[in-house]
């Protein structure tokens, strides 16, 4: 693989799109096989594989748009690897279609003779019901599709044609941009993982999704932009300083993870009303308090105290395994909102994994179709410059 | 570039204008705490003052007669009392975010408005602390609150949210002032060497602490105001958390929602940032500062308003769609009791001053005039006061027995005791502002061109192609 070290575009895709596509679809054909065994596992294995993915991209998503916003200079330097990894919208509505045809394995209220002996799921049959939930899905992936895909163009647009404005309009796309994506976001999160359990409610649950995404994609930029320095790829233009605020990202939104959970648990433990309290006791019993612990120690503290230290940051071996021990942990944690609803005690199923790799394969195979198709960094930026140069006070 | 348009980057606006050089910076600042006192303060303070009397006399009378002078009832056992203390304390949340948070953001613009935002900080949790300690009736054992050993064995409930308060503000407090004055003593430390009487020459000396401004004790400083920063930063999260704790760990209707930690802080943060942006827009007005305080911060606070109002608005449309959502009919009813019920009047207040009006903002010639920023200052404040209203009123007054429902109003010494709390409020902010530099001096002096290391060399360092 080469790289045209003025214009910043590859001269050679190399192998690593094909690789990853290879590797998805012999794992997307494996776990079909699954299907045939055990459909409703294979469904709810899905769902939690699907969602993981789709985090990176709406996690991505939320980082231009606030990058955008906040107009700061020291990630310039990356912007390229968080916009292909946010470009995978079409890839993703596509997956999507299968969590349709498994509605009636994932979701108990697609069951009309539960819902009309059950009251409660009749009174809120006007919001979860099959037709509303389709169309809600179509909206929200064309909030996301559109401004993933308007704010990538204009920001490709730069590279041939520099110009103020571009930065201009990027700001001013984004700012109603945030809202569209609060909402669509929130809501995908009720409709999708929260209506897992359709008695269970929390207004924080669309807050707590969105930290896991954040970190999620965090995550991956440093894993990618360390993966590329070994390919021989931007190693002078990401530094340790850009890996040291990328930590410092990390950190604060571990805390903001942390503080989301705690906060969600604190209150329905206090107030210890049943209806609430279900959730947590789902995940607490049987087994399931050994994945309820490691998210506690894993996806928290372990990883806080690491990035507490100065010198762990600006240690990219070590910022890469944290990298993977979050990403890892993420992933536990879709696994621990998703599981509990289908399994008494704490299980696994082969298909959880295979369907990772799957869908994994397939978005690495997008993601690195967007980085190798543009120039890697953003050339037409005018603060580019300032952002090659930043150091760390 | 056109000059109508928006900036692109930071550099292009210069967050200083009028030419300012280190010295006249100083001049400009010092000379406030040094000139004679002008009649507009006087006049300011005379009616400052005023209302704070009127806050002792209301205490003195409430500690004489007891809280039955109050407009609470049964069932609604909170009133105005603790809709202020959360308004008060909200409002403090402004000074640490801009001095800390801004800080570890490198947002450069904070220069010119934390040192009167922390203070204002303290001031507020000052104002805030008032109420629960005379809300407890016998104030002659207010020591009760406080976890001290004594020879009762009375210890408070731990597993209370009341005494985390204690603690939460408590901490809070402590640190805001710590970290004011450490920003405070190179300030201080010029003070003193510009001092002409012998009385400020000692007490600045003294409160200075044996500041030389030299290298190592700079290099000392900072690292000393980074630590605080990043100490103080979970404070600002955790202290309105703990607040809205007093609410979320019940089983309240309108009161128990797991989003309430995050939304209180938003609301908290909206309210302090508001109440700050009403204080620089008059303390700019009345000392000159419009090159110091410029157009460019007040447009960045108006934004940071836009944005913390429409957190507050995603908060109240998630309890809106859950409560609607849980198929739980004492959550719905209570806020379809807020928004159509006795206090529908109250709801749409809070929502046209907290939601509607800071979208004006939207537009960048409003985002920038200063009438209509003053304004919407006020009404948010008005908005956030009238959202505690809500939530502990509108929730108390309909508890789940339909027999004890009441309506709650105020009484005059309900009134007395809110006006007051401003009193004490503008009072100790006055004279701060006129004692104690309320700019940090040394801090703007950073932001100025002058004081990068390639001033007069290459232009701006960050400009070059």
């Amino acid at each position: 693989m080469n790289i045209d070290s003025s214009t910043y575009t590859f001269t050679q895709k190399g192998t690593t799109g094909r690789n990853a596509l290879i590797v998805g679809v012999i794992f997307l054909i494996v776990s079909a096989a699954g299907y045939f065994m055990n459909s409703a596992e294979f469904f709810q294995s899905y769902l939690i594989a699907y969602i993981f993915w789709l985090t990176f991209a709406l996690g991505g998503l939320f980082y231009t748009l606030v990058n955008n916003l906040f107009g700061s200079e020291w990630n310039i330097v990356m912007r390229r690897l968080n916009e292909a990894a946010m470009y995978s919208f079409p890839l993703l509505a596509i997956l999507f279609i299968p969590i349709l045809f498994g509605m009636h394995d994932l979701y108990h209220w697609t069951h009309h003779e539960v819902v009309a002996e059950d009251p409660v799921l009749s009174a809120k049959a006007g919001y979860l019901n099959i037709t509303f939930f389709i169309i809600r899905a179509v909206i929200y992936f064309s909030i996301w599709f559109l401004l993933s895909r308007i704010l990538y163009k204009m920001s490709l647009k730069q590279d041939k044609e520099p110009h103020d404005d571009i930065i201009l309009n990027m700001r001013r796309f984004s700012a109603p941009g945030m809202i569209l994506f609060a909402l669509s976001m929130t809501f995908a999160s009720f409709d999708w993982l929260m209506s897992l359990d359709p008695h269970w409610f929390s207004t924080i649950y669309g807050l707590y999704i969105f930290a896991g995404s954040f970190l999620a994609i965090l995550s991956f930029i440093v894993l990618v932009s360390i993966n590329l320095r070994d390919k021989g790829i931007l190693t002078s233009e990401i530094t340790v300083e850009h890996y040291h605020d990328l930590g410092k990202l990390l950190f604060a939104f571990l805390i903001f993870w942390g503080y989301m959970g705690f906060s969600q648990y604190f209150l329905i433990w206090y107030a210890n009303i049943p209806e609430e309290t279900v959730y947590y006791l789902e995940r607490w019993e049987h087994g399931w308090n050994v994945i309820t612990m490691l998210l506690v120690v894993g996806h928290f503290t372990l990883p806080f105290l690491l990035l507490l230290i100065r010198a762990s940051k600006r240690r990219l071996s070590l910022m890469k395994s944290i990298a993977i021990w979050i990403i890892l942990m993420h992933a536990f944690d879709i696994f621990w909102l998703v599981k509990p609803n289908f399994s008494e005690g704490l299980t696994f199923s082969w298909m959880e994994a295979t369907l990772i790799l799957g869908i994994g394969g397939l978005f690495v195979w997008n993601f690195w179709n967007n980085i190798t198709s543009h120039p890697v960094l953003p050339v037409g930026e005018r603060r580019l410059k300032a952002s090659l140069n930043f150091k760390n006070n | 570039m056109n000059k109508e348009t928006e900036a692109v980057y930071d550099y292009q606006v210069p967050l200083i204008t009028g030419n300012q050089t280190f010295s006249s910076i100083t001049d400009r600042i010092s000379s406030i705490t040094e000139s004679k006192t002008t009649k507009e303060w006087l006049l300011l303070f005379g009616l400052a003052s005023s209302l704070m009397l009127l806050l002792f006399g209301s205490i003195g009378y409430l500690v004489w007669e007891g809280t039955g002078i109050w407009g609470l009832n049964n069932p609604v056992g909170w009133g105005w009392a603790i809709v202020n203390f959360v308004f008060w304390v909200g409002i403090g949340h402004a000074g640490t975010l801009i001095s800390a948070v801004l800080f570890l953001f490198r947002q450069k613009w904070r220069t010119s408005i934390n040192r009167f935002a922390e203070a204002m900080t303290l001031f507020a949790v000052i104002c805030a602390l008032v109420f629960p300690g005379i809300h407890v009736g016998r104030i002659w054992v207010v020591y009760y609150f406080f976890p001290i050993p004594n020879q009762m064995d009375m210890w408070p409930n731990f597993r209370s949210p009341l005494l985390w308060d204690f603690f939460a503000v408590g901490t809070y407090f402590t640190v805001s002032l710590l970290f004011w004055y450490t920003g405070l003593i190179p300030d201080l430390a010029t003070l003193r060497d510009r001092a002409k009487t012998k009385i400020r020459k000692v007490l600045f000396g003294i409160f200075s602490l044996g500041w030389r401004g030299g290298n190592k004790q700079w290099k000392h400083y900072e690292l000393a105001y980074l630590l605080l920063a990043g100490l103080s930063t979970p404070l600002v999260l955790s202290v309105h958390s703990v607040v809205s704790t007093d609410f979320a760990t019940s089983v309240i209707p309108g009161w128990h929602t797991t989003i309430f930690p995050p939304y209180f802080v938003a609301g908290a943060i909206f309210s302090g940032f508001a109440m700050v942006m009403t204080l620089a827009l008059i303390a700019r007005r009345v000392y000159h500062l419009e090159h110091i305080i410029t157009m460019t911060h007040l447009e960045n606070m108006n934004k940071i308003i836009m944005v913390t109002g429409m957190m507050v608005g995603y908060s109240y449309s998630m309890e809106f769609f859950i409560a609607w959502y849980s198929g739980n009919p004492y959550e719905a009813y209570a806020f379809i009791n807020r928004a159509f019920g006795e206090y529908a009047w109250a709801y749409w207040i809070m929502i046209s001053c907290n939601v509607i009006i800071p979208q004006i903002f939207w537009s960048r010639r409003l985002r920038r005039s200063i009438p209509v920023m003053f304004i919407a200052s006020i009404t948010v404040n008005i908005g956030m006061w009238f959202e505690r209203f809500v939530i502990i009123v509108t929730s108390l007054s309909r508890d789940f027995l339909p027999s004890s429902w009441d309506y709650y109003s105020p009484t005059f010494w309900d009134v007395s005791l809110l006006i007051g709390s401003f009193g004490l409020f503008f009072t100790l902010f006055l004279l701060f502002i006129r004692h104690l530099p309320m700019v940090a001096m040394s801090e703007v002096k950073g932001v100025l061109p002058q004081a990068n290391p390639h001033h007069g060399h290459n232009g701006h360092e960050g400009e070059s192609k």
